[in-house]
Parts: structure tokens; sequence; C-alpha cells
């Protein structure tokens, strides 16, 4: 009895991997067609935007749209970058960027390393606290923040960009995070040398955390770079705006040469990209390490 | 790869400032900089620089630095003044010219015109007499343009129909435009339309005045009799109905400003379309090169009605309390000069204000165009934006009139007759805040003040925690205090400190540029209880982060199916984040134009699936869906990486051991997969509703809130009232209501879904 119903079910369970097999080719490539339309969804409105950046401005109002431009202008781009100062406003950028990324790595590591290696009243509390603010929405700060940097007479100023910009709660975190897996035991035996705390994060913890400080560097670097509404209050003058402000006044300059818009959206979309694809392992990482533990 | 020598990273970011600090030195070392600020378009920036360069080559120890403000002009320049450091020049337009001639910040120029022997005979009086108050002179003409129609000429040729003569009347007007609104292709879609209506009050003013109707009272003070006359209601009607009643003007893409309308002229879908002399330049590029053939004539008059057209026109003016008065006033004059008149004709943007140099741009157009303009100039009228201040809020009011009328099918006399409402109310409160003396901006001590106390709070604490604390607990103390000091002043000067300093805001009425600051307690949020507008951001932000539970869905499908082992999974991922790392204001662009009515490719694709056209931004039932399907697509990627991460770290024993079970894959998917991924879906879930509730660049970028409110989210709205508007304790208020209820959304989600994952 017993030997005959597994002889059932075992055939039973054949026939129903069969089937299952059958089933998982169909679904495998049905997943596979999904993706790769998901994937063309994504280059799309890219390759739209390169295919226009070259066309003549009245070439665009055809009917139905066109991929191909008649002729390749390349002056197009010439002539939007140069109608404002886009070197400057990338330079403004770079700027910008560097200080908040030079500025991240110090104040955050530097506040992680207490979190993560240090003992002292009310340190978890302190970090609660820290955690919280990233509840709190950016809009409440910003008037307060661009009266502070008013009153600074800061207005129109690389200090103004950069200063807000230097820590960031998301990094102390994620060095957190990272500082806590490293082994005690390197840093035990400097102790036993006498070495003090802060010669133990310059010279051991940070040589050893250079991938969690450049999935920092990577990410501080891509928020300034794109930050909108902070440099666009805190500017008004043309020569102080980063990229991501300056592509908005081309727009509303230029709101119906969709040619010149496209080719400027080209160019700043360019270093942005080429620093994503240098970095993105970093980036992942980042996402995993903290996006898991919310 | 990128970081692995982050020395050498860093010794190259140092270098790069220290180069740039360098040049920046350098250029200070210069003698006088006079700063001229414009509103220009892009060909006008280049043209003006020649001019400053002209300027230059006469007075080599002068540097002039052209700077355009393309938006919130009057706000920047305003702010700029108060705060002492105005442009040395600055143009004027009409919408301007109240809020700075009334309030004594321009120079009288009249004395100069004498002592530098300036001729103001050469200019248009009534162009002149602008910024003209009693014998004082505020600004000196630069151009100006009074509005005309334009028409197709190959469309009229086409159908035999004569041009426009220069006494046309609204029936001829109305009988060619129906003549000229056909079915080209039979399809049943109209395709060709005899003309266009925009709901913007600067194209219809004058057809106001024509039905000798009136937007406001003679004083500026009253809308109500005025706005909702017979006469103005008539007008409008009549305008109304080319798109609702006689369809001979396209409904979508008029209503926005995303180059619709010009698109359809140029390749012969609009047949006449009213604008100004600034379109001319560029329909002479497409002239020349046989694209289209255009002609201009006048208004069209109602048959028993007067003959009348707006004039907007722009001068130069000198602030008060510049640093090189002279040579502001003289660069001033220069720019407004016969020389930079016929520089600045090359491009043609505005007629110049310059007599004879807008003579020779008459003869000189082989295309026989500018006279028409000419010809307008004694039946122009000067707009109410340059008699009122900030008359761009009764502008707004009336364009939503307009709105609920033609889209909202609001009967006209109800719709006005509200509308003066409010605008009555915008009016009163104008009036109240004229009596405030133009201050000078507030060094705002009190802010330095309450930030001072919050650091030395927060340091007494800690000096307290050291006290109580034994003295073995003590140097630990001191090590951890020293490490996270840095970003524990940080947060209280970024942080903390403002979060209570926007209360406190909130409490006061808070304008930046007017000394008073008056505390009026809870008025901020009771105005906020009434303020439809308010209400209807709140409204559209919920609706926008309905985004987010769609977007998420679709990212988790991606991370399940990318987690089948398949191949490409690395380039797939990179594809799929591309969207979320470019650019953001410049993947707005790009979907600005993807979503073009006409031209756009999201029609073209969809049109084969046999759907739409859709206006997509440009109406207002479909913009914010246009906006939240652009944010799914800019989201996809990230989600799906945390997602997959997520998916990763599920044992893959359990399915197998549910596999034997003979569990189904929906039943593995409901009861594994889900319980399992519910701490990355809670932190997806928080992190995208914060986000979601303070959307702003999309906005800012693609519809600035529009059509008819459609995508007024809160944060644009914050952003509308405490920089357009200087409103920053009422925009405070508004923020601190945002802040309450992202707290309250967040704990519903703990509520909900939070108890087992911390």
């Amino acid at each position: 009895m017993i030997t005959n119903l597994n002889v059932i079910n075992r055939d039973r369970l054949k026939s129903r991997l069969r089937k299952k097999r059958v089933m998982g080719t169909l679904g495998r490539f049905g997943i596979y067609i999904f993706l790769l339309l998901l994937a063309l969804s994504m280059l799309i409105p890219f390759i739209w935007m390169i295919s226009t950046s070259f066309m003549d401005d009245l070439e665009i109002y055809s009917y139905p749209p066109k991929f191909i431009p008649q002729k390749f202008l390349w002056r197009n781009y010439l002539e939007a970058m140069t109608i404002l100062p886009f070197k400057r406003f990338f330079l403004n950028s770079v700027i910008i960027s560097a200080g908040a990324v030079l500025g991240q790595l110090l104040f955050c590591s530097l506040a992680a390393y207490a979190f993560a290696r240090l003992r002292f009243r009310w340190r978890d509390k302190i970090f609660a606290l820290y955690l919280s603010t990233m509840m709190i929405p950016g809009i409440i700060t910003l008037i307060p923040a661009f009266l502070i940097i008013n009153a600074f007479g800061w207005m129109n100023t690389y200090w103004a960009l950069i200063t807000p910009m230097v820590t960031s709660v998301w990094g102390i975190f994620l060095l957190r995070q990272f500082f806590m897996t490293l082994p005690r035991e390197l840093e035990d035996a400097a102790k036993i040398d006498g070495a003090s705390e802060f010669t133990i994060y310059w010279r051991i913890v940070l040589p050893l955390s250079k991938p969690a400080l450049a999935t920092l560097a990577i990410f501080s670097f891509m928020g300034s770079w794109k930050d909108f509404l902070w440099p666009l209050i805190v500017t008004n003058k043309m020569e102080m705006r980063p990229v991501e402000v300056g592509i908005a006044m081309f727009h509303s300059i230029y709101s119906t040469n969709w040619p010149y818009q496209m080719a400027a959206a080209v160019v700043v979309m360019i270093p942005i990209v080429i620093v994503f694809f240098m970095a993105q392992r970093y980036f992942i990482k980042g996402i995993t390490l903290t996006g898991l533990k919310g | 790869m990128l970081f692995r020598s982050y020395k050498k990273t860093v010794f190259l970011l140092l270098f790069i400032l220290s180069i740039y600090i360098k040049t920046e030195i350098l250029h200070a070392g210069n003698s006088i900089t006079l700063r001229v600020a414009n509103w220009a378009g892009a060909e006008e920036v280049i043209l003006e620089k020649q001019i400053a360069a002209e300027f230059m080559r006469m007075y080599p120890e002068v540097k002039v630095r052209i700077e355009p403000i393309p938006s919130n002009y009057r706000e920047k320049i305003l702010t700029g003044i108060a705060a002492g450091k105005p442009p040395d020049v600055l143009l004027l337009d009409s919408v301007i010219i109240p809020a700075l001639v009334n309030k004594g910040v321009l120079v009288d120029l009249m004395p100069y015109v004498e002592r530098y022997g300036v001729d103001l005979s050469i200019y248009y009086p009534n162009v002149l007499a602008i910024a003209l108050r009693d014998s004082s002179l505020y600004a000196l003409p630069k151009d100006f343009t009074p509005m005309v129609m334009y028409y197709n000429k190959r469309l009229f040729d086409d159908m035999g129909i004569p041009y426009p003569e220069d006494d046309w009347t609204w029936d001829d007007y109305l009988e060619i435009a129906k003549r000229l609104t056909k079915d080209r292709d039979n399809d049943g879609v109209i395709d060709q339309f005899g003309t266009a209506f925009l709901n913007t009050l600067y194209l219809w003013q004058p057809w106001v005045w024509m039905m000798s109707g009136d937007i406001l009272s003679p004083d500026g003070t009253r809308a109500t009799g005025y706005f909702n006359s017979p006469e103005t209601e008539a007008a409008l009607g009549f305008l109304i109905d080319l798109r609702r009643k006689y369809k001979v003007a396209p409904h979508g893409p008029a209503l926005s400003a995303v180059g619709g309308t010009g698109g359809m002229f140029y390749t012969g879908r609009i047949a006449m379309i009213e604008s100004g002399h600034w379109w001319l330049p560029i329909l002479k590029k497409y002239i020349k090169s046989g694209d289209v053939d255009v002609g201009v004539a006048p208004l069209p008059r109602p048959s028993d009605g007067e003959k009348v057209t707006v004039m907007y026109e722009s001068g130069w003016a000198v602030p008060v309390g510049v640093t090189h008065l002279e040579w502001s006033i003289k660069l001033a004059v220069f720019f407004s000069g016969k020389k930079a008149a016929r520089i600045r004709a090359r491009s043609g943007i505005a007629v110049p204000a310059v007599i004879s140099v807008a003579e020779e741009q008459v003869t000189d157009d082989p295309y026989g165009l500018e006279k028409v303009f000419i010809k307008e100039i004694p039946y122009a009228r000067m707009p109410w934006g340059t008699k009122v201040d900030e008359f761009s809020r009764v502008e707004v009011i009336a364009k939503d009139a307009v709105d609920e009328v033609m889209i909202g099918g609001k009967s006209i006399h109800a719709a006005f007759t509200e509308a003066a409402r409010f605008m009555d109310q915008e009016l009163l409160k104008l009036t109240r805040k004229e009596k405030a003396p133009a201050g000078s901006l507030m060094k705002s001590t009190q802010i330095i003040i309450f930030i001072g106390i919050s650091i030395l709070l927060v340091v007494t604490i800690g000096i307290v925690g050291f006290i109580l604390s034994s003295r073995k607990q003590r140097r630990g103390i001191l090590t951890g205090y020293f490490f996270i000091a840095p970003s524990f002043i940080h947060l209280t000067i970024f942080v903390f400190s403002p979060v209570i300093f926007a209360l406190f805001l909130s409490f006061h009425q808070w304008n930046i540029i007017v000394p008073e600051k008056p505390f009026v307690g809870l008025g901020n949020f009771k105005a906020l209880l009434n303020d439809r507008y308010f209400w209807n951001a709140l409204k559209n932000t919920a609706i926008f982060t309905l985004n987010v539970p769609v977007g998420m869905a679709i990212s988790l499908l991606v991370a399940i199916a990318m987690n089948q082992r398949i191949k490409g999974v690395n380039l797939l991922r990179t594809l799929y984040f591309l969207p979320s790392v470019s650019s953001f204001v410049a993947i707005s662009l790009v979907w600005t134009w993807l979503y073009h009515p006409q031209f756009g490719l999201a029609n073209y694709i969809l049109g084969f699936l046999g759907l739409g056209p859709f206006g997509w931004l440009s109406e207002p039932s479909t913009a914010l869906i246009s906006i939240m399907i652009m944010t799914i697509w800019m989201g996809i990627g990230y989600q799906m990486v945390i997602f997959l991460a997520g998916l990763q770290g599920i044992p893959e024993g359990l399915y197998e051991a549910s596999r034997i079970d003979g569990a189904s894959a929906w039943q593995r998917f409901w009861n594994i997969t889900l319980p399992l991924l519910k701490p990355t879906t809670f932190f997806v879930l928080v992190t995208s509703v914060i986000a979601s509730f303070q959307v702003f660049t999309s906005i800012y970028v693609m519809t600035e809130g529009g059509p008819m409110r459609s995508t007024d989210v809160v944060v644009y709205h914050i952003y509308k009232n405490a920089w357009d508007y200087l409103k920053m304790g009422y925009a405070s208020a508004m923020a601190w209501v945002l802040f309450l209820i992202i707290m309250a959304a967040t704990w519903i989600q703990f509520k909900f879904m939070g108890r087992e994952v911390e």
C-alpha cells in the first residue's frame, strides 16, 4: 500500500515538474520580453532627446516624429552652450560638489566613528536624534536657512551653496553601519601602543573604509550636483548658478526652441552619467547598505 | 575604481579649486564694473553684450557685465535693491515700473538729460511717457511693441481669401477663421484651425478695450463693475466662443505656453495668431528659408467699437544707491541711444523707441511687415501692469476665470463676478501694503540671535552631561563630543533651530523687504483655512502621492523578474537606473518635449495602440498624471535595486520547502516573498511618500503649477509665496502644516506596517 501510494505520488510529481519546465521556458521568455520592453521605454526618451538635439528648429515640427535628422547640426550644441555661460555653470557645480563631498567625508566619518566605536553618555539618544532628522522634510528648514544665509551676507557666494551640504545624516548612518563591521583587533593593538582615538580613526579606521567612503563620496556628489531648489533661491547672479539651475533658466529663455534645449540637456547629462558608470558598484552598495536596515 | 586612490582625487579637486580662486582674485582687480540687469531672451543677450562691448571700447576703464534674469525679474530686482546690491543699470518693463517708480527707488534722470545733452525728441513721445512722472524721468526708453495679428499667407491663398484689411472687423475675423478651419485629411478630426485663443491677459486686454470695457476702475482700485461689466464679458465671450462655440481655435495646446501654437502656425495648422513684435525675427528667418509666408495685420475691431491696441514697452533705469552713479547714467544713456538701438535692430525683437531707427527698420524690411507696427502706435494704450503694482496677481485671477468658462463650462457672468470679487480682495491687500515704506533689507539679526541661543543651549546641555557624569565617564564624553561636535553644530544651525524658527516665522507677517514684521498669532493658519489655492495644492499633492504605490508595484515586479537568474542583469540594471541618476531638470525638459500635444513622441507611440491624442501637460485633467508617469519612470531603477537586494536576502531554502509542499507560484509570492520583504517595502514606502510630498523640480520646470493650477503642489505653492510674493511668514505656516501632514502620514505607516518591522 505504502509503496504504491509513493509511486503514484512520484508520477504525479514528475508530470507536474514536466509541466513546470514547459511553463518555465514560456515564463522565462515572457520575463525577457517584459524586461526588454521596459529597457526600451527607459532608452527611448534619451534617444529622442539626442536626435532632437541635432535637428533644425522647424524640422522638429513634423508628423510623424522623426528619429534621424536630415542633417546633424552640431551648431545647436555650440550655440546652446555659448548663449548662457555653461562653462561657468559647470565650474560652479564642480566646486559645490567638491566642497560637499570633502565636507561630508570629514564630518560624517567623525560622527559615524563616535557612534560606531566610542562609548559615551547619551550616545544612543543623540544617534536617535540624528536619525529622526531624516524624517524632517527639507521644505520646513528652507525659509529659515535662506534667512540665515541672508543674515550672514552670503547670498550669491559659494559659502551659501556649500555650507548647508557638508553634513548628511544619511552619510553618518552609512558610515556607522560600515564601521561596525570592522574588526576591533587592530584598534585594540593600537590602543595598547598608546594611540589616541583620533589616531585610530585617522590611521586605521579611515584607510580600512575606502569603499564606504567612496560610496558616500558618490552619493554626496550626486546629491549636491542635482540639488535644485536651494541654489535656485540663494543665487540670483548668473555666474553663481550651478548647472541644474542654469539649464532651467535656459528653458525659460528658450521655451520653444527644442533642439537647443535638448542639446543643453545632453551636455548637462553627460558628466553625471559618466560618473555614474564609473562608480556604479558603489552606488548599488550604498543603496543596499542603508536601504535594508532602514 | 574611480576612488581607488582618493588622495589623488582630493588633490585634483583642491587644485581645481585653487585655480578658480586665483582667477577670481585676478578678476576682482579690475577697476570699475557695471552690472546691467535685463530679463532678456537669448538672442537679445548676445546683442546687449555687443552694445556693452561698444561702450567698453569707448571707455576702456569700465567693465560692463550683462546679467539676464529670465524668471521672477520683478522680485529679484526688488530684493537686490532692498539688500543694497542693485544692478547699476536695469531694464524696466511695464510690470516692474509701478513697483519701482512709485516707491522712489529710481534716480530721476531729468537733471542729467540736460547735463549730458540727451535729445529726448528722438523718441516716440508715448513710449517716452511710460516712465515720465510729472517732470521726472525714471527711464530712457529702449523699445516697445503693440499687439498685432499674424497670418499665414499660404492658407489664405489656398482658399482664395483676400488678406485682412487695415480696418477689418471682428465679424470679418470670425468669418475668415471659420473658412480656414478644415479637416485636411478627411479623417473626421479638424487639423487646421482658423485662429488660436490663449487665456493670458496681455493678449486679450486690447480686445476688452475695443468694446469699451475694462479690467479695473480708472484709478486701479476696484474690479467689480469693470471686469464683470457687460462690455468686458462681451469681448471675452467673443474670444472664448472662438474655441467653445465656433471651434475655430484649437483646444488643448493653446492652454499652455509649451510652444504649441508656434509650432502649429509654422506648419500651417493655425492660420492667424495674435502676438507682439518679438515673434517677428524668428518668423522672418522662416520666411527667408521659404518655410512659411507670413503677413501682419492690425487687430480687428468690433464694427461699432473703437480701434485700440496695447503697447508693451521697456526702458533703461538707474536705481538709487549705485556705487558709480555718473557711470551708470552714462551707460543707461548709451544703452538707449541711437547706436545701441541700431545694434539691437539687427535682431528686431521689438520696435526701437528711437524714431529714426524704427523708420530705418521699416525701410530695411524686405517683407513689408514692420510698417504695420508703426501705424499702430497712435492707437496704443498703456497696459494695466504699468500702472498697478503686482498687477500679475490680478492677471492670474483673470486667467483662472477665463479657464473656468472655457474649460470648466461655467457661465461667463458667474465666473467673472466671482473673479472680480477676488481681484478686489487682492487690490485691497496691495493698497494696504503700499503704505509700508520701501525700507532696506533688515539684516535679520533675530535669526542670528536665535541660532546663537540654540548653540549655547546645546553646549550647556553638553556641559551639564559632563558634570553629571562620574570621573571615569568623563574622558569618554570628551572624546565622544569632540567627534560629533562638527556635525552636531551643523545640524543645530541648519536643521534644529530652523524647524523652530519656521514656527516662529509662521506666527508673523514676514515680508523680507518690509522692515515691520508684525506678530499675527494664529492669523496665518486661520488664513490658510480659507485659502482655496492652498487646499487645491494639498489636494494635488495627495493625488500626486498616489504615484508611490503604483511605482512600487512596478518596481517589485521588475525586481522579481530580475531575480530569476536571467542573463544581462547588470546591463539591464544600469539602463533602469539611468533616469534616476541623470539630471532631474534635463529629464523634465525631455519629457516636456515628449509630451508635446502635436509633435511629441508620447502621442505618436500611443497612436499605434489606438489611444489618444492626449493634451498631456496642456490639459488640467491630464497634467498631474503626466508628471506622475514621469516620476514613476524615474524612480523604477532606484526602487528596483532596493527590492532586488531585499529579495536576495530571502533564503532560497524557504522556497524549496514550500515547493515541495506544493505551493503555487502565487502562494509562494503571497506567503513568503511579501511578508519577508516587508522591511524593504516599508523603507521604500516611507521614503518615497516623504519625497512625493515634497515634489518641486519637475513642477517648476514643466508646468509652473498650471494649467488652471492643476499641478500646483504644496512645495511649489510655498516657493511661490515665499520667493515670488515674499510672504515668508505665511509660507512658513504652510511648511509647518505640510510637516505635520508628513509626520502623520509616516506615523500611520508605522502603525499599520511598521510594528513588526522595527
